[in-house]
């Protein structure tokens, strides 16, 4: 008789497990929280696209709004490293005695690599980071780590276009590969796509992981070729192995690098299996990525 | 709906009708807390709590917000969600609007739910305008959509001058308006209202009020979380009672409101005794003359 005293130790009564689904299947209606299939996963991505833009959109103001110069910095940061980068690594070190217009070989690399961690790390908060936009909104998450992305790349476009300036003042000729480095831009932007889903999802997984990223970021940056030339640098070794120069060439973040300096520099020809390389990167990590974190669709926002 | 008193059916085992909408099947939910380290014994040596020291900030504690709650709730309905500050209704209504996938436990929703929460930030560095465009989109509307309904959530939000200045910069009533009239935008299937209205001034509770009797009438569901009995008793057609996570009564907003006054309301420690009273009389006198001791008070609870 007590039961529905104070305390009450009756609880209302419930539908077994096996009921209530077969009673929300007889009413048509749908299970939250679990994985949609692959293919209403894409087409939920695509109907929510414009949203997508609006978030990446979003994200790139509230960057850039808290301070005067603004948009502006997304140039004057990388051009001031890559002044100290030339000072330190181009003249004290004397780097620049394997490339023929370093300035140009240094700033191309920099730039794209700013963009290509930019896309790591901010790959790496996308999901914890969300985690009020995620209890509040629903969409696809994927759209997460692609709105950093997007956004990194929007507000990296002055930076880039401040990249043909620099060539033209080099010296460099203007070629028809000059067309190509929009499409080497957008290769490194689906490589930089790819990982930042692969990122994401690991970090949501095990949040500890999010301070290994920066140790390799810090560590691709100097094996990626950013300011000095991998071929000229491992040449100089008198018993390198066979295996380290294509290693270090042709890993994720040197092709980057490369495929775009190729479009610039004619100092650096295209080369077929640098951009297949590259290429082929891009498609491995686009769907390895995307796999990977659709895998765990219906698990985010739970922390 | 019946009192929670009588035996009744579970709910939904009988269709009367009737269509649900939401289906939540032993639903529990455990989140966790990082960086607090284990719960702290005072019972431990000394030397042990020394040592324990050095990382008790380290690891991760699980807290059960939610455990095995089950409902059925159904088209037509608004349901009031009442219990203590903490009490996890928070948590099951993030859950309920398609949020944050349940721990363990299943549920199933018929349409689209939209969420409604003090705490539902959209994001605080974005304009109103910003933010209108990205949670209407994040509702499924397309571009030309918004741009048809933008006037409509201006109006109702009447954020006048603060359109394109940031969230951050807006009232604490602002910013209830404008998050009401964006999850209102569309007619959801499901609101999920989350102490929402208490911020507002009575202009806009009435307000509030009308356009959540519209979207019961065109058939939706409304989960309105609320302190006070008056607004539940007003806008509410059924109760559930939230308690440390479990669900421990499901009917009529009176007599559920009264279930929970016993344990938290003014005269609690009174029905505390009058039950410790009911409990000694059936033991001596059996069950009979212990329900006769109390429906002395049955008229005053349940009207």
């Amino acid at each position: 008789m007590t039961d529905l005293g104070p305390d009450p130790t009756r609880l209302p009564e419930a539908l077994t497990e096996q009921e209530a689904e077969a009673f929300a299947a007889r009413h048509g209606l749908e299970q939250v929280g679990v994985r949609p299939t692959l293919g209403s996963y894409l087409r939920d991505l695509w109907r929510y696209r414009h949203l997508a833009w609006s978030m990446a959109r979003g994200e790139f103001v509230s960057q850039h709004r808290d301070n005067y110069l603004g948009l502006l910095w997304a140039v004057l940061n990388p051009i001031m490293l890559g002044v100290a980068y030339y000072l330190i690594f181009g003249v004290l070190l004397d780097l620049k005695r394997d490339v023929d217009n370093f300035i140009a070989f240094l700033t191309i690399g920099l730039f794209t690599f700013v963009f290509f961690s930019a896309a790591l790390t901010s790959g790496a908060k996308a999901l914890l980071g969300k985690v009020s936009v995620m209890r509040s909104l629903a969409f696809p998450r994927v759209l997460l780590p692609l709105v950093v992305v997007l956004s990194g790349f929007v507000s990296n476009i002055p930076a880039f276009l401040v990249l043909l300036l620099i060539a033209l003042a080099t010296g460099e000729p203007v070629t028809w590969s000059w067309l190509l480095f929009p499409v080497a831009l957008l290769v490194v932007a689906a490589m930089g796509l790819g990982m930042a889903m692969l990122v994401a999802r690991v970090v949501h997984a095990a949040r500890d992981l999010a301070n290994v990223v920066p140790l390799v970021v810090r560590l691709l940056r100097y094996v990626s070729g950013v300011f000095f030339s991998i071929e000229a640098r491992v040449a100089a070794i008198d018993d390198a192995p066979v295996w380290l120069g294509p290693l270090l060439e042709f890993q994720p973040g040197a092709v980057a690098l490369t495929i775009v300096r190729q479009t610039l520099m004619s100092g650096l020809p295209l080369d077929g299996t640098t951009w297949a390389v590259a290429c082929g990167w891009a498609a491995f990590f686009l769907l390895t990525g995307f796999l990977v974190f659709w895998r765990a669709e219906g698990t985010y926002g739970r922390t | 709906m019946a009192a929670p008193d009588t035996d009744r059916a579970p709910a939904g085992t009988s269709d009367e009708g009737r269509t649900p909408s939401v289906v939540c099947s032993h639903v529990s939910i455990t989140y966790r807390v990082y960086g607090v380290g284990r719960e702290e014994n005072d019972a431990e040596g000394s030397v042990r709590r020394l040592l324990s020291r050095s990382t008790r900030g380290v690891g991760v504690r699980e807290v059960h917000a939610v455990r095995d709650v089950s409902f059925v709730a159904y088209r037509g309905e608004s349901i009031g969600i009442v219990g203590r500050n903490g009490s996890g209704k928070s948590t099951l209504l993030r859950t309920i609007a398609g949020l944050v996938p349940p721990t363990s436990g299943s549920l199933w929703l018929g349409g689209k739910a939209s969420l409604l929460g003090v705490n539902a930030v959209l994001m605080p560095q974005l304009t109103g305008r910003e933010n209108i465009w990205i949670g209407a989109q994040a509702l499924g509307l397309t571009p030309a959509q918004v741009r048809a309904r933008f006037d409509d959530i201006v109006d109702f939000a009447e954020i006048g001058d603060f359109l394109d200045l940031p969230m951050a910069s807006y009232s604490s009533g602002m910013g209830a308006r404008l998050r009401f009239a964006i999850s209102t935008a569309v007619t959801p299937d499901i609101l999920v209202v989350d102490e929402a209205l208490s911020t507002g001034d009575a202009h806009f509770r009435a307000r509030a009020q009308e356009r959540i009797t519209q979207i019961r009438e065109a058939a939706g569901t409304v989960f309105i979380v609320s302190h006070s009995d008056k607004t539940i008793k007003s806008m509410c057609t059924r109760a559930l009672w939230i308690d440390e996570g479990r669900l421990l009564a499901d009917g009529a907003p009176g007599p559920v409101n009264g279930l929970y006054a016993r344990k938290y309301g003014r005269h609690r420690q009174v029905w505390r005794q009058r039950f410790e009273e009911a409990a000694r009389i059936e033991e001596v006198e059996g069950p009979e003359a212990a329900a006769r001791y109390l429906r002395r008070w049955e008229r005053r609870t349940a009207p």
